[in-house]
């Protein structure tokens, strides 16, 4: 039975009175203590938590921190090595209450991770390890006297077999606590680091730094002197400021190419409303921007109109601080400064310590250092550290801990190394740790829970399954169409004639969510990971290959459990009369590569030969099996051509074609694989691919209105059209942006046919004026806001590649509780709660693009190695032809066709010389000035020579690498003649624009590995090749969806505003 | 300082509650000698106190009387010093108009009013400590005094408020929770039948919770039925003791 206390507590009310509250506080005889060393686990209640999460029996030793510790160290509590902690209640709501809701989440998402060994005890809920607090009694002291009773009563009630430890920072615990239970130890968490983990140098470095700087701190806030920046304004006077309209609440989004000036704060929904601001609001200068960083929610005032500022158009580089005033500003807009923050988002970022000779500039501060960090957009942390020398050459991972008011420069501490400066690992690891993206290998306890499949003990389907499973091996013709060397297959299609002479036609995808388990260990590992992550020469799964390549993968000739959805088509208008879902058995027939199956199509049987299941057959029944899969894929791709005209006809935009191969050029390296002319097959598995996600979206959308996941896709702003028509007015066409369907047919007809690469650019710039599209809950948006403009569906979701998204895995549960719904049988539990998915939702959607932008990252990496070592002046290859397509005030963007780079190129030098180009073509530097108009920019020497470029113009530019010892190296281009660049063999590299990524990663690659490996060359470069390939080795109709997500990836401006 | 976690991970609530654990009531019939039937009840840190007279003939206007039932009158106040910071309310202000009203529906609905025709029923009800849930402690507070004035119903009416946090149906709400501004919902049930006496809600809840938040509700006023049912059986022990000796 539960007992009643009541507490006292005394409030302050908002008119400075105070005030009695009584509060009831009820105890209970058991609380679940969920250590499996308990007596009665039944009457605990153990393991009946959200999670059933329970310590592990293996540990030495159960650790309790005291509140102060959780507060200060959680970071360290964090590593997986450090087992068996218990969490007090007590010290729970101590970091709830005073480190804020951050802190308090991360603790909360710490106790939910099976994969970390701690629980929470409730113990403040338990009626003998309840202590009211006395009166007097300071709320520090009672804290630790609860806490510590607490471990006392845990000890007893696991029968004394497992001594205790607390961990304080309190002197006086020690003493009055440290001999009062045997059993029960009480030392300080240094001296607790020291005895049970001496080995465990990141914690002891960390814990050196988190002290470290926790001191300096202290020392700060009694010296503050003269402040830096405007103190932030309390929280409810944020809040009742947002309300009445006087502040504005957004996202800071700093300018990458201005970091120290410009910064922009992007609206957030509800705040704008009544204000008539469209656009965002211009934050100038770092004293405006008062300690917020990029990616914090801040409030915001504005300025009164007098001191608003224009944005810059100019090219970024020389600083901006010699610049004349008002050149180059556009008109003014919005202005204002931030007022306070309400949400921070710090996260881990990789910074580089100063060489040598910059810190001894630094002069007598030697133990506080100022890092730069990598990305540009973050302000220099100070650091306080005796490590500065040995860590120069090596990129490290800090975090900030506070920014007060009275410092230029947050304060931070240093967390680990990840590699040296220009070494690829290291560069790769950084490009990681700045996406958040973490991918340590599979753990053990992971890779449990998966099926084996060895020669010795296959892998069978068990007779239970094949019960409840639809059995479609013995009826069905089932095969893969999937680029050759792929593993993963994640699709395969069926289709045959009824016995009433309609047709059905079936999409079988690879059951995964039969082998993860909802809240598994692999399933945690898969929801955090989200996806697989590309990147120019790896991949990271996020499923362990045992289920990727093997288990979960639809090979031929092996039976599989697959989902499947089956649609019944009237014989000749192929209109859909039944669809069905379920889960099934199949057996490949065929594992077909695109080119076979297109052959096939064609009536060209020379293949037959190729493909190894026709290989051991006679020929009679070759015959037969022959003519039976042509028979099928004709018919496949007479339905797909159907289903393609009816979308169509609604505004599907046609942006998949060779245009877009060439934009996935420039960020993923799967050029090889791009066919020049896209074969049709691609389309007919593209379409049915749609089709199952737009029929399953339908389903579970029916069947779950406020909790099924769908992705959609908003239709995009008219005004960021703009720059797409200037750009094709220049060139003399018209494109019509009012729908989806006018801008596809427009764009089809925006073509030079002197020069291709005008509507490839234009292509590309559609692109990326479009939005994102995302994953969301139907519960928390409208049903009109559902649709899918790049698809012209009005719902679709992803439900055909489970093996490497997680929102599939996702789709496929909510699938299969819809089925079991009809069947009156609810299955429910497993599913989340539309708060909850909303909430991964915008985990996958961050997680999605931090992939890619990770992979378009490490291309620009590969780049720059690249180039880095050609040099420029000599090497044949770095004199390129590109096409100017956009212009700026002080320069040109140029694209590069060849290597599908873009970037930025300056007709004015740092010395303020302009360009100037000689009758021949050739550029030379001379005073003078530059003159930008709507499409085209001059330059005018002093001596009266004038050049202009024009957007659309070929040039000749020198690519060379622009080293950086704190950021990622940056590609330069230099224009060296205004004329296109005419080497006898320009055309074949127009056609065929073949030194391609892949290519170049190759290289790249296997340079770093022979300057490692120099000694042991023996080292088999071309099975790492062979890894590669797999990289690659996707199925076709994921790269269509990739192309149709890179319409859609925020590719923003590369260089300059 | 981060906002209140009404429903921990670990599925407590702030006073130490699970989800559809009850505050303690403690309740106590024929607490005034004077009165035809009185009653005292506390849930948790709620207290109300009620008072029946009747059934008795009309008093002032005879127009009132009702020809084929009796008339049943509820009124509802709440004492000054109910809440945490001491504030006059007056008689017949809208919020106690409001739940005397409440009361008089519900309690029109489990008397057997056709029993005594032209007569009135008066039901007395003064909150003394308010700490959430007073519509409930009043309906509950008022089934007592009934039932020791001897007056025939047709089931106890039981109530019990529930809320909705996070996707989770919370029964018995106290001041903090309700405090926060989630959607509540009161509910006076005839247990015996479970028929609904009362439900009512002012705040916008999703229609598809709607079902788990009622079916809290309906659980925890059973509940009650169990708890108010042993106090009354335990006063009629007490009085067949007196009169017996």
């Amino acid at each position: 039975m539960l007992q009643k206390r009541e507490k006292v507590l005394l409030l302050r009310t908002f008119h400075g009175r105070t005030l009695r509250i009584v509060r009831e506080h009820y105890l209970r005889p058991s609380v679940p203590c969920n250590s499996p060393l308990c007596p009665q686990p039944a009457t605990c209640h153990n393991g009946q938590g959200p999670d059933g999460k329970l310590l592990s029996s293996d540990v030495t030793h159960y650790m309790v921190p005291d509140w102060k510790v959780v507060q200060d160290y959680l970071e360290i509590l964090d590593f997986p090595e450090l087992k068996g902690i218990v969490f007090m209640q007590t010290a729970c709501q101590a970091v709830q209450r005073q480190r804020g809701r951050r802190q308090y989440n991360k603790l909360r998402n710490l106790l939910k991770d099976a994969r970390h060994d701690c629980v929470l005890f409730a113990n403040e809920f338990q009626q003998s390890c309840y202590l009211p607090r006395e009166r007097g009694e300071s709320m520090e002291k009672w804290q630790s006297r609860s806490i510590y009773n607490a471990a006392a009563w845990y000890y007893h009630h696991c029968q004394h077999r497992m001594p205790i430890v607390m961990v304080t920072e309190d002197e006086e615990a020690i003493q009055q606590y440290g001999s009062e239970t045997e059993g029960v130890f009480v030392i300080s968490f240094k001296n607790y680091l020291d005895n049970f983990w001496p080995d465990l140098k990141a914690a002891h470095e960390l814990c050196e730094s988190i002290l470290q700087s926790r001191r300096e701190r202290e020392n700060e806030s009694q010296e503050s002197h003269g402040k830096e920046y405007p103190e932030h304004v309390p929280l409810e006077v944020l809040e009742a400021g947002i309300k009445s309209g006087r502040y504005i609440q957004g996202t800071l989004n700093v300018n990458k190419h201005r970091a120290q000036m410009e910064a922009f704060v992007r609206l957030q929904g509800a705040s704008s409303k009544d204000s008539d601001l469209i656009s965002d609001i211009l934050i100038h200068g770092m004293k405006a921007r008062n300690r917020s960083i990029h990616g914090d929610v801040v409030v915001v005032e504005l300025l009164p109109k007098s001191e608003w500022k224009g944005r810059t158009a100019a090219l970024g580089e020389s600083d901006g601080d010699d610049r004349a005033p008002g050149e180059s500003l556009s008109e003014p807009m919005p202005t204002g400064r931030v007022v306070g923050i309400l949400q921070k988002n710090w996260r881990d970022y990789v910074v580089t310590f100063p060489s040598i000779e910059e810190v001894q500039s630094q002069g007598k501060n030697a133990q506080k250092i100022l890092v730069t960090p990598w990305d540009y957009r973050i302000p220099k942390i100070r650091i306080s550290t005796q490590q500065a020398e040995a860590l120069q050459d090596f990129r490290v991972v800090v975090r900030i801990d506070s920014w007060e008011s009275t410092s230029m420069y947050p304060n931070g501490h240093f967390v680990r190394v990840l590699g040296r400066i220009g070494d690829l690992e290291g560069e790769i690891a950084t490009i990681l740790v700045e996406n958040s993206i973490s991918v340590v290998p599979f753990s053990e306890a992971q890779m449990c829970e998966m099926p084996v499949n060895t020669p010795e003990n296959p892998w069978k389907v068990s007779s239970q399954e094949e019960q409840e499973r639809k059995d479609l091996r013995k009826t069905h013709l089932v095969f893969s169409i999937d680029p050759s060397g792929c593993e993963d297959v994640d699709d395969t299609l069926s289709v045959r004639a009824l016995d009433n002479g309609n047709l059905e036609l079936g999409v079988h995808i690879a059951d995964v969510t039969h082998f993860v388990a909802p809240h598994s260990y692999i399933d945690i590992e898969a929801r955090t990971r989200a996806t697989t992550y590309y990147l120019a020469d790896r991949r990271y799964d996020m499923l362990p290959a045992i289920l990727s390549a093997d288990v979960c993968s639809l090979l031929g000739g092996v039976d599989r459990y697959a989902v499947s959805v089956m649609w019944e088509l009237d014989k000749t208008s192929y209109e859909i009369k039944k669809v069905w879902y379920g889960r099934t058995i199949i057996r490949s027939a065929y594992k077909l590569f695109y080119e076979a199956a297109q052959d096939l199509l064609d009536g060209n049987f020379s293949v037959v030969k190729d493909i190894p299941e026709f290989k051991d057959l006679e020929e009679r029944s070759r015959q037969a099996k022959l003519e039976e899969l042509v028979w099928a894929i004709r018919k496949l791709t007479d339905i797909a051509r159907h289903i393609r005209a009816k979308r169509d006809r609604c505004g599907a935009l046609e942006l998949e074609g060779v245009e877009v191969c060439i934009q996935l050029d420039e960020k993923k390296n799967i050029h090889d694989l791009i066919p020049k002319q896209p074969l049709e097959v691609h389309e007919t598995v593209a379409e049915c691919m749609i089709l199952a996600n737009h029929w399953v979206a339908k389903k579970i959308w029916e069947s779950f209105p406020h909790q099924a996941l769908l992705r959609r896709h908003p239709p995009p702003h008219q005004e960021f059209f703009s720059e797409l028509r200037e750009c094709a007015k220049a060139k003399g066409f018209f494109i019509d942006t009012r729908s989806n369907k006018a801008l596809a047919d427009s764009l089809d007809n925006a073509n030079d046919p002197n020069d291709p690469i005008v509507n490839k650019l234009l292509r590309s710039m559609a692109t990326q004026a479009m939005s994102n599209a995302l994953y969301f809950s139907t519960g928390s948006c409208a049903e009109e806001e559902f649709h899918h403009y790049g698809l012209a569906l009005d719902k679709y979701t992803h439900f055909t590649s489970p093996i490497r998204r997680y929102s599939d895995i996702i789709v496929h549960r909510l699938l299969m509780a819809a089925i079991s719904k009809d069947k009156k049988m609810e299955i429910k539990e497993n599913l989340f709660s539309n708060k909850d998915l909303e909430e991964l939702c915008r985990h996958i959607n961050n997680r999605n693009r931090a992939a890619q932008h990770s992979q378009k990252q490490s291309t620009e990496l590969f780049q720059c190695m690249y180039f880095k070592d050609k040099d420029p002046e000599t090497e044949e290859r770095c004199i390129s032809d590109g096409v100017i397509y956009s212009i700026r005030t002080n320069g040109v963007l140029v694209f590069i066709p060849r290597f599908g780079i873009k970037g930025a190129a300056y007709l004015r030098n740092k010395d303020g010389l302009v360009i100037s180009c000689g009758p021949d073509g050739h550029s030379e530097w001379k005073p003078g000035s530059l003159q930008r108009f709507q499409n085209k920019i001059t330059s005018t020497t002093t001596g009266g020579e004038s050049v202009t470029f024009h957007l659309f113009d070929h040039v000749t530019v020198r690519i060379s690498v622009q080293t950086s010892r704190c950021h990622s190296d940056t590609i330069r281009l230099e224009i060296i003649s205004s004329k296109p660049h005419m080497t006898p063999d320009t055309e074949l590299f127009q056609q065929s624009p073949l030194l391609l990524k892949s290519d170049l990663v190759k290289e790249v690659t296997r340079s770093v590995e022979e300057a490692q490996l120099a000694q042991e060359v023996e080292v088999n470069i071309t099975e790492d090749y062979q890894k590669y390939c797999q990289t690659k080795g996707r199925s076709l109709y994921t790269l269509l969806e990739e192309i149709r997500d890179l319409a859609l990836l925020d590719v923003s401006n590369s260089y300059g505003m | 300082m981060a906002g209140l976690e009404l429903l921990s991970d670990q599925g407590y609530r702030v006073d130490g509650r699970r989800a559809g654990e009850l505050r303690k009531i403690q309740a106590r019939m024929g607490v005034f000698a004077q009165a035809d039937g009185s009653a005292y009840i506390e849930q948790g840190n709620t207290k109300a106190l009620a008072v029946v007279y009747g059934p008795h003939e009309i008093r002032g206007s005879r127009a009132r009387a009702l020809p084929d039932r009796a008339l049943v009158n509820c009124q509802y106040s709440s004492a000054t010093f109910s809440t945490g910071e001491r504030k006059r309310r007056p008689h017949g202000d809208r919020k106690s108009c409001e739940m005397g009203l409440q009361l008089r529906q519900t309690f029109e609905a489990a008397i057997l009013t056709q029993l005594h025709p032209r007569s009135q029923i008066d039901i007395y009800v003064q909150v003394l400590q308010a700490d959430g849930g007073t519509y409930a402690a009043c309906v509950n507070a008022a089934t007592l005094a009934v039932l020791d004035a001897g007056i025939p119903m047709r089931d106890f009416v039981c109530a019990c408020s529930a809320g909705f946090v996070d996707g989770t149906a919370l029964a018995d709400l106290s001041h903090v929770e309700e405090a926060t501004g989630g959607p509540q919902l009161a509910l006076a049930l005839l247990p015996a039948s479970g028929q609904i006496a009362l439900l009512e809600m002012d705040a916008r809840l999703h229609e598809d919770h709607l079902e788990q938040v009622l079916e809290a509700a309906a659980r925890a006023s059973r509940d009650v039925h169990t708890v108010l049912d042993r106090v009354v059986r335990q006063h009629v022990q007490e009085a067949s003791v007196l009169l017996g000796d």
